[in-house]
């Protein structure tokens, strides 16, 4: 188990390195000086040549690329153009509201996808399962914005039972029942993938139903429901779990619009807002911690799938 | 004749598919009659009539700039169809090829699939979004950013199957017979691959038209003249509360859009050779 | 009364437009301390009468849909679903061909012979432990009280059957039905498997009904034997009288067709033809296209089973004939 996760991590610095010097072309790319460019519309002639020095960006691009890389190791991502402060502070606030977000998002895909994925399975052929599995496909049709907007619409506006808009910290007023802002947004978000959630479990189990080992275990006298969780469910686990971790790092990215339509101040919509005003400094930081996020997640599903499935790390 | 044959067995006995196989038909007429059916100009405004409600003549009601919401609805037939198609063929093109080149010649393709696990680190709508923010915003433009996308994957997913084929023996009898690499991949391998290229492009489409409506959404997709279903609900999400039909029909048209395409590439899914279904990405 | 009565067995498949038979007219008996070897081609239905009698063909298509089987005296299609369940894995177990998938995977094997000694028998999980040492000694496994901590994939084929054969007989069941149980192995092992379950019979009792399509198998192991082809028993008798007198030409063409090692041979003997396949509806004799006996009267007339001799029953209008 420790060998393959160090063999894991070898593989994981070359692709994390790799990524990063992308994301450090991004600000390259753009047409233009790159100074002016990081320091906005603003910016005076003197403060560019000064940034220019600094940077180094009359250097070639291999030693402002290390020069970067440096900065980064130490937690300088560079300041912000609209915030005027350093970019690492300014996504560790939108990281609270993220985090919850992902969070809550998967507990509702878990708690709704889980079960439904197992019945739809143990149902198979029955009008039960047609039903989820043409409700799951349907769910897994919607824009998730629009759905948000319904959900505002109706849970919101006309029955007022949840707050539409915004977020206020946990440390604030409110405590933990602050939660509730973020409730009509993580089934939003969740709906989707819940769906997708259920049609992988349905077809996972239906997979290991025909494996034989589930058929020596009704030979062994079992009783149905025995089979069905001890054997078949746990071998499908193997498979969802892994789904389980990609869907959690997938949310990171798709939480955008969930938090654009709900007004959540997360990193989500610091990105488009960014986006928008041409804050470039945040865009490349954003992209550079959710890339480094979404690999390190998906290590750690790896790892979890070895210890899932005894087949793997014990090679 | 082949593929007319599977697609006559996918369908058989699945009314849902098939039903979502016609309206994506009927998507396809509209977005080309177009000009012949609308029954306005989706451009036009009348600052007098806006947000009037669903009935005649305005079936669907007017915006907020009293353009007529069904004409800008058959018009966005048009984008759909576009995007759809458009992103489709990028990221076969492009990922397609990457990923046959790479199982074919496997030096190459280790330092190929390298850089598309690198390129996989970014999520699809993060990566959406920075193309976007290189790229100003067009119909083309979108397209381009969307295929590619969705071309990692698709790259990844060929590569599997590749690799499957290229360790049958009919390959091995090919090379016997003296026939060269492309010979073998355009000849041999290719066309088995059709079957499930169009399941994985029958999702593709799916996916690309959830990606659009979002970009969309967020002001970066499409620009806001061009009358997309997206636009639409990106434009009018203010008056939700005032004119609901407003979203309701741009967003019901998305989801039925996407629904068939997804029932569609989950019949012909379950009719391809086995072997590749658990490569196929999709709901 | 024999221990296993099966009588008039029909087996059918229920496909999109109709109902199938698969195995028909199905008829033997099988004692105490006696092996049955029921042999056949691959699709001929000896799998799917083990299952019948296991009572393994649940929600599948296919469905048993005539005759009887008495097993220790209970009618065994009389039984609830419950009732049946105490039995599998009790009184009558099974092993199948495929050791590595058979065993399930992300359990230890150990876990998983204690799992069937806890569902039959009321045990502590110590004490099923300790009967899982005990028989793993019993199939020889070394060092069973370390390797029944091992998960299947890090054990040999031939150590993975014997653990099914520990686990199917943990509970002493009175019979115990083995698909094919060595086929998937290399012929010394093979000889290893057959070997302990002719010394655990001998110690314990258990009627064994083994299935095969190797004839060399069934000779070294059976008492007697019953062949198959394409759902009915076309000969059964004792594996002595069937032996000393080849009756059906197709239990003929099966021993032919045994490649001999120790001569000089320009070709090999088959059965000239294909098994039909299930839609192709025949009249008469099943095995008539590829029977080098047979006439007119084959193609119209199905033959019924007949006592050749005492104990020898066969179904061919020509038994016992030679080509001629």
């Amino acid at each position: 188990m420790l060998a393959y996760t160090v063999k894991r991590l070898f593989t994981l610095i070359p692709t994390l390195l790799a990524a990063s010097i992308l994301v450090f072309l991004f600000v390259h790319l753009i047409p233009g000086d790159p100074a002016a460019i990081l320091l906005g519309d603003t910016a005076t002639p003197e403060e560019i040549a000064q940034l220019s020095a600094e940077m180094g960006f009359d250097r070639p691009l291999w030693i402002q690329y290390f020069l970067w890389l440096g900065n980064v190791l130490q937690g300088d991502l560079g300041v912000s153009i609209f915030f005027r402060e350093p970019v690492l502070a300014v996504i560790g606030s939108g990281a609270e509201t993220s985090i919850l977000l992902a969070s809550m998002t998967m507990f509702w895909i878990i708690l709704i996808g889980l079960p439904i994925g197992v019945l739809s399975a143990t149902k198979h052929g029955t009008w039960v399962d047609q039903i989820t599995s043409s409700g799951a496909m349907l769910a897994a049709s919607m824009p998730t914005f629009w759905l948000g907007l319904y959900l505002i619409m109706i849970f919101s506006v006309t029955l007022g039972w949840f707050p539409s808009s915004g977020f206020p910290s946990l440390s604030d007023d409110g405590g933990i029942t602050n939660l509730r802002y973020l409730i009509l947004p993580s089934l939003t978000l969740a709906a989707p993938n819940a769906a997708l959630i259920v049609r992988l479990v349905r077809a996972s189990m239906l997979d290991v139903a025909r494996e034989d080992h589930v058929r020596t275990a009704r030979a062994k006298g079992l009783h149905p429901a025995r089979v069905t969780i001890k054997h078949v469910f746990r071998n499908a686990l193997i498979a969802v779990a892994a789904a389980f971790g990609f869907t959690f790092a997938a949310l990171i990215s798709e939480a955008v619009v969930t938090e654009t339509v709900f007004s959540l101040p997360g990193i989500g919509r610091l990105v488009v807002q960014s986006i928008l005003r041409r804050d470039y400094p945040v865009i490349q930081g954003v992209i550079l911690v959710i890339v480094v996020l979404y690999m390190i997640i998906n290590l750690l599903v790896d790892l979890a799938y070895a210890r899932l499935d005894p087949r793997v790390s014990l090679k | 004749m082949n593929t007319l044959i599977f697609l006559r067995d996918a369908f058989a006995g699945r009314k849902l598919a098939t039903a979502g196989f016609l309206w994506l038909c009927l998507i396809v007429v509209a977005a080309i009659i177009a000009p012949l059916v609308a029954p306005f100009d989706p451009l036009e405004i009348d600052p007098v009539g806006r947000l009037t409600e669903p009935g005649w003549p305005n079936l669907f009601g007017t915006d907020h700039f009293g353009r007529d919401t069904f004409s800008r609805a058959i018009y966005g037939a048009r984008m759909t169809v576009i995007i759809g198609v458009g992103s489709v063929l990028v990221a076969l093109f492009c990922g397609g090829l990457i990923g046959m080149i790479s199982a074919y010649f496997t030096r190459l393709g280790h330092f190929l699939m390298r850089a598309v696990d690198v390129l996989m680190a970014f999520p699809a709508l993060l990566m959406a979004l920075v193309l976007i923010t290189l790229l100003e915003r067009s119909v083309v433009n979108t397209v381009l950013v969307i295929g590619i996308v969705y071309a990692t994957t698709t790259a990844r997913i060929l590569f599997g199957m590749t690799l499957k084929l290229k360790g049958e023996t009919f390959i091995d009898a090919a090379v016997c017979s003296g026939a060269g690499n492309s010979s073998i991949l355009f000849r041999h391998i290719l066309p088995n691959l059709l079957s499930p290229l169009l399941v994985q492009a029958s999702f593709i489409f799916a996916f690309a038209q959830l990606q659009a409506a979002a970009l969309d959404f967020l002001g970066l997709g499409l620009p806001p003249e061009v009358p997309s279903w997206g636009n639409m609900l990106s434009e009018e999400r203010i008056y939700i509360t005032r004119a609901p039909w407003l979203l309701i029909y741009p967003g019901m048209l998305i989801v039925v859009s996407v629904f068939s395409m997804n029932l569609v590439g989950d019949a012909l899914r379950d009719s391809i050779d086995p072997r590749f279904k658990d490569d196929i990405a999709g709901v | 009364m024999a221990l296993l009565e099966v009588e008039n067995l029909e087996i059918a498949v229920s496909t999109q437009r109709n109902l199938l038979p698969v195995v028909q007219d199905v008829s033997f008996t099988v004692d105490e301390n006696e092996t049955l070897g029921i042999v056949g081609e691959s699709g001929c239905g000896k799998s799917l009468t083990s299952l019948a009698i296991m009572g393994l063909l649940g929600t599948s298509p296919v469905r048993i849909t005539g005759g009887s089987i008495h097993f220790d005296g209970m009618n065994l299609l009389a039984l609830s679903e419950g009732e049946r369940r105490a039995i599998m894995g009790n009184r009558m177990a099974m092993i199948f061909q495929e050791p590595m998938t058979s065993l399930n995977p992300v359990y230890r094997i150990g876990d998983q012979i204690v799992e069937n000694l806890r569902q039959h028998q009321n045990l502590s999980h110590a004490a099923a432990r300790d009967r899982s040492v005990e028989l793993l000694n019993l199939v020889r496994i070394p060092d069973p009280s370390e390797r029944i901590d091992s998960f299947p994939h890090q054990m040999s084929g031939g150590q993975r059957q014997r653990v099914m054969i520990a686990m199917a007989l943990s509970c002493d069941p009175k019979l115990l039905i083995a698909d094919e149980p060595t086929t998937a192995l290399d012929v010394t092992v093979q000889k290893e498997v057959l070997d302990l379950m002719a010394d655990l019979q001998s110690r314990m009792g258990t009627a064994i009904v083994l299935i095969s399509h190797d004839l060399g198998v069934i000779a070294e192991t059976c008492d007697k034997v019953a062949v198959m082809y394409r759902g009915k028993i076309t000969e059964a008798a004792s594996t002595a009288d069937l032996f000393a007198e080849l009756l059906h030409p197709y239990t003929r063409g099966l021993l032919n067709s045994i490649p001999v090692v120790d001569r000089d041979v320009e070709w090999l003997e088959a059965i000239p033809g294909r098994v039909p396949t299930l839609e192709e509806t025949l009249t008469g004799c099943a095995f008539q296209p590829r029977c080098e006996l047979a006439t007119e009267l084959c193609a119209c007339e199905a033959p019924q089973t007949t006592q050749f001799k005492p104990g020898h029953s066969v179904q061919c209008h020509f038994a016992g004939q030679d080509r001629s």
